[in-house]
């Protein structure tokens, strides 16, 4: 099917794609949702926003078109179930897909939720609404199982945003996969965290995997503390320069 | 040892100087194990070299004894009974309040106790602890009157006298035992009575000892009546003309109370005769009451001399022997009774059935109490009390910690048993196996057991009950090795000290600092003294000692306050409220506990407390350790899965009561109220990890903004002497901040007692100044009280508590001064 990937940069969104290809579909459009404005962190309910200046690369990266929208609503209808109300961020998706549908053909759009049903309700609720299928490959998967596949497949992404208890914005801010796996594990057990970040524990950004041609690397970052809680501060990266470095193409 | 019905597992409890140990001398010696007339001298369970050097003993130690009641006397014995020959397994227990933590532990594993009482000081602080301790582990008690010899030569009181010393000592007893324990409950009545043999009395230094059974006996054949008739006969009310050998209720003239009659009047004359060396007066008495002396004794005189007529015409290890055998339960007998009280588990599964009946061919099951020192450095025996089953050597069991939770594997070990072992005083005997009602010592499970825990057989079995210690650790110093290079070795010391004591405390502040926490200064100086000789073997430095405290707050929180989870998904709204007060002393006491059933607690609350009922049948949790004098309650009003992050809340609650928001130190007395959560709707985004710090946060928010107070410890402080030196005391106690609250002069003595508190952290040196002041005539008796206001306000640093809180912070490493109230407190 042709299948639009909804892209947030995170390591769930891209991993998704990568499933979705080896399933025999085909990738023609990414899109994203932005934060709309200056302000980087939004506290959604639904979508990841830190690491959205870097997004733009992504399309480089995988020769594909990207569609953005920025995010207008807020989260307003935050009950379990989901029907239409204006000015939910859930409507910017709406018509960012509406867009993406308008310009070329579409028939599914890849979703990189795992255990959300907050963020399936919705993306179903969209699609549905839309006549879309949604594909989402890593629904329900054991998170410790996925993580360490994502880490094999060659996921190269890293920790852009930090919120629980345990987690440290300069401790554990731009580790990678690998480095914040057993980390995760750890927490899993003595706090409940859940391993793949589902929960908004943390957030990462993809710099390279295997659809990409071209590998991103970032050049300067800081780090910006969002709350300074007294035991789980919250923090995150902002990157401010970025390029594109072409590396040696692997196709399936 | 197999015959269950003829066992007595007793401990002698007392308070401190009322002679416990010398009198359990009298009681060894009659069954041969030290000379009789060393009894007295030697303090046999004094088995340390400082116990016997300061004359004082500061750890329990069992010893077991042989003992064949005579034909008459079997028919006394009420209860089961298989033969004349009788096992006795005695505790002799530390009277100092700094040690009481090893009075518990000897309760335990006994089920009858000889309290003994100095009859010249009476009932004393330490007493009531220890009685009261032994009612509530369902011991049941008999009373000896010691020291009869310093009323008899010291204070010269006239028999009348003496008779109402004994009486008032015997209403006390009795009016503690009456407040603890209810008559109709499954003891029965143990309130201890003369009349019917309960009530010992004598001299244990001058190793004689009498009830008022001897007296029945020797006179029985004189009147003509049963000598049971005739004990009742000698005790109170009684009296007798001995002219028209007539007996009425009320006196009168020529009418002689029974007991100065009968009992006093001839000791007293023995007494007068001998120090006034009548040698006529008194060898006629020794013919008539049947005393032959031996040739070696005749020759003495004055003291000595009288103490050899005693012993022999009332030998102290006879009249108490046959008490205990008598009066005291059997395993059998009181294991019927103490099941409820011991097993956590259900009441009718195949152990605790086992338990009640005492059954050696049952599972077994056995509470080890304490850790004794081996004579291998570093090892100890797992002492304890055999309560079904039979324990023996290689045998596969289960080994449970305190913290095993049926069904899960945490403190739980399954080995074998290297060694069963009979512990003798300063001896031990290797032993095959023993059966349920015995005490014992096993070898091997000191690895696996910090302090106490339950060995059994039974696959489902629970745990026995923890031990409730009256005293709690609030005296702290902080220990290093003199020598850096020595920390393992220190490290490794810490360990054995916290194993070999069932109070000490020794933990490590997140500054390293290694700390040694205990009940008093003596209780301290003697841990560390262990420490530095026996267990690290290093020369130690230790800091001064530094009083425990406890964090609370004095008024309802000024706002409900929010906190936001990090991923602002989540928000909590909670208010903090002052307990009222006597809340936080049931919790201690156990009246108010987490473990009771939900609606009877809550109607206790709300008619003792004025609670809501409502609400406080939805406490969520105690804290700290899911126990201690905190509670959580849900007040909101039908909140969307607000049962979901229940435990996330509760494990917050309990890090937050734990470490309370001033200096870390516990909560004590705060009633946090959850007025209304709102929640992401997706269980993901409300875990554990997005819980637990906002439910932190909140509740010092809720602490912050309800006029945060510090709780420092106060001693009861009891102090005997005589009335010149009162003067002496009040300047002392004023010049420490301590105020007296009751004075008064013992009957029939020159003695007063004055009562008084004292604040923990003034009590150091406090004996040594006392004792200065008053010219060494006052000896003090500290036992921690209850927890009281440091007046102030903590965030003022020139204030009491601000220092406090200030010392506090930096001792642990902390920030300086309290966090802001915007760490913790969120906008909406």
């Amino acid at each position: 099917m042709k299948t639009v990937a909804l892209i947030s940069g995170g390591k769930d969104s891209c991993y998704n794609m990568l499933e979705c290809v080896r399933h025999g579909h085909q990738i023609v459009a990414l899109a994203n949702l932005y934060p709309d404005g200056s302000q980087d962190e939004l506290d959604s309910y639904m979508f990841q926003t830190v690491g959205h200046q870097a997004i733009h690369l992504y399309a480089d990266a995988m020769n594909l078109p990207l569609y953005r929208h920025p995010l207008k609503g807020s989260s307003i209808a935050t009950d379990r179930y989901y029907s239409p109300t204006a000015k939910d961020e859930v409507e910017d998706l709406y018509e960012l897909l509406k867009e993406v549908q308008n310009d070329i053909e579409i028939e599914a759009v890849s979703v990189g939720a795992i255990l959300s049903n907050y963020q399936r309700v919705r993306v179903e609720n969209v699609c549905s609404r839309l006549g879309l299928v949604s594909l989402a490959y890593l629904w329900q998967r054991d998170q410790q199982d996925l993580l360490m596949e994502m880490i094999d497949d060659g996921i190269d992404a890293r920790i852009i945003k930090v919120a629980a208890l345990g987690l440290e914005p300069q401790k554990h801010l731009g580790k990678s996969l690998q480095e914040i796996a057993p980390v995760m594990r750890r927490f899993n057990q003595k706090y409940g965290l859940n391993i793949c970040g589902e929960g908004g524990e943390y957030e990462t950004f993809t710099l390279d995997c295997p659809l990409f041609t071209q590998k991103i690397i970032i050049d300067r970052q800081e780090i910006l503390i969002h709350s300074d809680d007294a035991f789980a501060p919250v923090g995150y990266l902002r990157f401010q320069e970025m390029h594109l470095q072409a590396k040696d193409v692997r196709l399936f | 040892m197999d015959k269950r019905q003829n066992i007595r597992n007793m401990s002698v409890i007392a308070h401190v100087d009322h002679g416990k140990s010398t009198l359990t001398d009298s009681l060894v010696s009659k069954a041969g194990i030290i000379a009789g007339a060393k009894a007295g001298e030697t303090r046999f369970t004094d088995t340390r070299k400082d116990e016997q050097e300061r004359c004082i003993t500061i750890k329990s130690t069992a010893i077991s004894m042989y003992y064949e009641l005579a034909e008459k006397d079997l028919e006394y014995v009420t209860q089961e009974k298989l033969g004349k020959g009788f096992l006795i397994n005695l505790i002799d227990s530390p009277g100092h309040v700094d040690f009481s933590s090893e009075v518990t532990a000897a309760l335990r594993v006994t089920d009858g106790a000889l309290v003994v009482v100095d009859c010249v000081s009476g009932v004393c602080v330490q007493t009531e602890t220890v009685l009261r301790q032994a009612i509530s582990e369902r011991i049941k008690p008999v009373l000896f009157m010691n020291k009869m010899d310093r009323a008899l030569l010291e204070l010269q009181l006239d028999p009348e006298d003496l008779y109402q010393t004994f009486r008032r000592i015997v209403e006390n007893v009795n009016v503690i035992i009456a407040t603890y324990n209810d008559e109709n409950g499954p003891m029965g009545n143990i309130q201890v009575d003369p009349s019917k043999g309960t009530v010992g009395f004598g001299s244990g230094l001058h190793g004689w000892a009498f009830t008022l059974k001897q007296f029945g006996e020797i006179y029985a054949d004189k009147f003509k009546i049963e000598p049971s008739k005739l004990m009742g006969r000698l005790w109170g009310d009684n009296f007798c003309n001995p002219k028209s050998r007539k007996w009425n209720k009320t006196g009168g003239d020529g009418f002689v109370r029974g007991f100065t009659q009968f009992i006093l009047d001839p000791i007293y004359k023995i007494f007068k005769s001998v120090m006034n060396f009548e040698k006529e007066k008194y060898e006629k008495m020794l013919t008539q009451l049947n005393i032959k002396l031996s040739v070696e004794d005749r020759e003495k005189e004055g003291k000595p001399l009288l103490k050899a007529i005693m012993r022999r015409w009332l030998p102290a290890g006879d009249a108490l022997l046959q008490m205990i055998t008598i009066h005291l339960p059997s395993p059998v007998t009181a294991q019927k009774y103490r099941m409820e009280m011991l097993y956590e588990g259900p009441h009718d599964d195949a152990l605790a059935l086992a338990i009640k009946n005492c059954d050696p061919t049952g599972h077994l099951c056995m509470y080890v109490s304490k850790m004794v020192p081996t004579s291998d450095r570093g090892r100890f025996y797992a002492f304890g009390r055999v309560f079904s089953g039979t324990v023996a050597t290689g045998q596969k069991v289960r080994i449970m910690g305190p913290n095993f939770i049926p069904g899960k594997k945490e403190d739980l070990y399954l080995k074998q048993i290297q060694r069963t072992i009979l512990m003798m005083g300063r001896y031990i005997e290797p032993i095959e196996d023993v059966p349920c009602g015995n005490i014992v010592g096993l070898v091997g499970v000191d690895q696996f057991l910090v302090k106490t825990g339950t060995i059994t057989t039974f696959e489902e079995a629970h745990n026995l009950k923890v031990m409730k210690f009256s005293v709690s650790p609030v005296v702290r110093v902080a220990v290093e090795a003199k020598n850096p290079s020595d920390l393992p070795k220190l490290v490794e010391g810490l360990k054995r000290l916290a194993k070999s004591d069932p109070m000490v405390q020794c933990t490590i502040e997140e500054s390293g600092e290694h700390i040694v926490a205990g009940a008093g200064e003596l209780h301290l100086e003697i841990c560390l003294k262990d420490l530095e000789e026996d267990h690290a073997c290093i020369p130690i430095k230790k800091s001064d000692p530094v009083v425990s405290y406890r964090e609370t707050v004095s008024e309802e929180s000024d706002r409900t306050c929010l906190s936001k989870s990090p991923n602002k998904h989540n928000r909590l709204f909670m208010r903090a409220v002052p307990f009222p007060e006597g809340l936080a002393e049931d919790i201690d006491k156990g009246d108010v506990t987490p473990r009771g059933e939900v609606k009877a607690r809550a109607r206790l609350l709300a008619e003792k407390y004025e609670y809501d009922v409502s609400e406080a049948r939805k406490i969520w949790c105690f804290g700290p350790e899911g126990n201690g004098p905190n509670l959580l309650i849900d007040v909101t009003k039908g909140v969307q899965y607000l049962n979901e992050i229940k435990d996330s809340v509760v494990a917050g609650f309990q890090w937050a009561t734990k470490e309370g928001v001033m200096c870390e130190e516990n909560v004590r007395g705060v009633r946090y109220n959850i007025h209304d959560v709102t929640l992401h709707a997706d269980a993901i985004h409300r875990g554990g990890g997005q819980i637990i710090p906002t439910a932190r946060r909140c509740l010092y928010a809720c602490s912050l903004t309800a006029q945060p107070r510090i709780l420092e410890p106060v001693y009861l402080v009891e102090i005997q002497c005589p009335e010149n030196a009162v003067g002496g005391i009040y300047g002392v106690l004023n010049r420490r901040r301590g105020h007296v609250f009751e004075e008064s002069q013992t009957p029939g003595t020159p003695m007063f007692a004055v009562k008084a508190y004292l604040p923990v952290n003034e009590s150091f040196g406090f004996t040594a100044d006392l004792r200065s002041n008053t010219g060494g005539q006052a000896f003090p008796q500290c036992v921690f009280d209850h927890w009281q206001i440091l007046p102030g306000d903590p965030s003022d640093e020139a204030s009491k508590p601000g220092q406090v809180v200030s010392t506090t912070r930096k001792r642990k490493g902390l920030s300086a001064g309290i966090p802001s109230l915007d760490k913790y407190f969120d906008k909406l």
